[in-house]
């Protein structure tokens, strides 16, 4: 019988390996309300799970920074986020860093930024605080259904993949798939630095 | 969002477990591994079967002077569950646990331009495990950044998750094998939660205690080395 080796040990055999799923893929879209229904069953028609039906969520998510300056005086500042179940009351927290995202070049099909994704225990949002982390916001997230207090009367729509670094065929994927959604959902690679300065 | 969608399925992160009791055995004029070897000759002749090796460790973070007042941040490991990473952050007098996935390391690694790892700490516990009748018994050899520092023994009852409830029974087995070093009060961390459900951050809990005097121990607490 062999000694456990320490868990350090395993992460970094993982990264090695390249096993560890920390890039996210995304587009993002919108589609009207009354046209919701529409695409839930070009959605019925394209995906596999057609008896189940779609998965439902109510989820709650907070999104903190930890900021600070370094030695330099230059600013640091690391974004996480916490998530949780409202329908689902004895599901795992769910805490997540989200990097910075990276949208390439036009031949890039998809935005891909970094992703460390994990499910932790309630304690987290205390954990967080204390650490240091600000509050910036938070937000409700419900579908498909409706919303508590709808800031729009659209749907948010994302197609998003988490996998390991390098699998950049999963980009070309999304974007033949979001082809299929065509023209109900504009599947996109969003600029939210080019949102922020539209505002 | 998917990724949360699959979380949801996933079993709990805290799982059901024994109460367990951490307690130091002094090695008197012994070394580390002499001592061991006793007790591991004690745990045998009762009757007990050596089923592989445990494994708890132990990192600590503090923060940087420019996030205010300092914390540290604990992270620990326990080869009990393996898929967990325990940290407990100690701000004020506050200490608040987390349980969370492995990729909490990874986590820490971003982390490291506002919280830097405390030299010369790191802490572990490593050894046999045993298994008796429904107690499990874990025999750990304490480092201290590789220096050897002295001797934890674990013992666990299973079938009972209150320490109320169980604690008499520990005791007189802990009595049995550990003679007159067996500890006569419940560790002071469980002192005020004997009626609650015990978990396994309870355990990481007691390990920290311990990993903390032997870090402010010079040389392990008197004692021969290795």
């Amino acid at each position: 019988m062999t000694s456990p080796g320490s868990a350090m040990d395993s992460l970094s055999a993982a990264l090695k390996c390249n096993i560890i799923p920390n890039q996210e893929y995304l587009l993002q879209g919108s589609v009207l309300d009354q046209y919701v229904e529409v695409l839930l069953h070009r959605l019925r028609g394209l995906c596999d799970n057609v008896d189940s039906g779609p998965e439902s969520f109510h989820d709650h998510e907070l999104c903190f920074t930890l900021r600070a300056t370094n030695s330099s005086g230059a600013p640091m500042v690391l974004p996480l986020r916490v998530r949780r179940a409202l329908d689902v009351s004895d599901a795992p927290f769910q805490l997540r860093y989200v990097g910075q995202q990276e949208l390439g070049d036009k031949n890039r099909p998809t935005v891909v930024r970094s992703s460390i994704d994990m499910a932790c225990s309630s304690t987290i949002v205390d954990f967080l605080t204390e650490l240091g982390c600000r509050l910036d916001f938070e937000y409700i997230a419900r579908g498909p259904g409706e919303g508590v207090e709808p800031i729009s009367q659209s749907y948010l729509v994302e197609l998003s993949v988490l996998a390991p670094s390098g699998q950049d065929a999963i980009g070309e994927d999304m974007r033949v798939f979001a082809e299929q959604l065509r023209p109900l959902v504009q599947l996109e690679k969003i600029d939210y630095k080019r949102l922020g300065s539209m505002m | 969002m998917l990724g949360f969608q699959n979380q949801k399925n996933v079993c709990k992160i805290i799982c059901m477990m024994g109460v367990t009791i951490l307690t130091q055995f002094p090695t008197g004029n012994r070394t580390g591994p002499e001592t061991v070897e006793v007790l591991s000759k004690r745990i045998l002749a009762l009757g007990a079967a050596q089923q592989g090796q445990f494994l708890v460790d132990c990192d600590t973070y503090t923060s940087i002077p420019q996030l205010g007042p300092q914390r540290t941040v604990h992270v620990l490991h326990n080869s009990e569950q393996p898929a967990t990473v325990f940290s407990l952050l100690e701000s004020g007098n506050k200490t608040i646990p987390l349980a969370a996935d492995g990729l909490f390391d990874l986590l820490m690694m971003k982390m490291s331009s506002f919280y830097t790892p405390k030299k010369q700490t790191k802490a572990e516990s490593k050894g046999l495990r045993y298994e008796i009748g429904d107690f499990c018994v874990k025999l750990g050899t304490v480092t201290v950044s590789s220096n050897f520092k002295g001797i934890l023994v674990e013992v666990e009852y299973r079938p009972c998750v209150v320490p109320a409830m169980c604690w008499d029974l520990l005791k007189e087995f802990l009595q049995g094998l550990l003679g007159q070093s067996a500890p006569g009060n419940l560790p002071a961390y469980l002192q005020n939660r004997v009626q609650e459900i015990y978990s396994p951050i309870d355990t990481i809990h007691q390990y920290l205690e311990h990993f903390t005097l032997f870090r402010k121990s010079p040389g392990g607490m008197g004692l021969r080395t290795q």
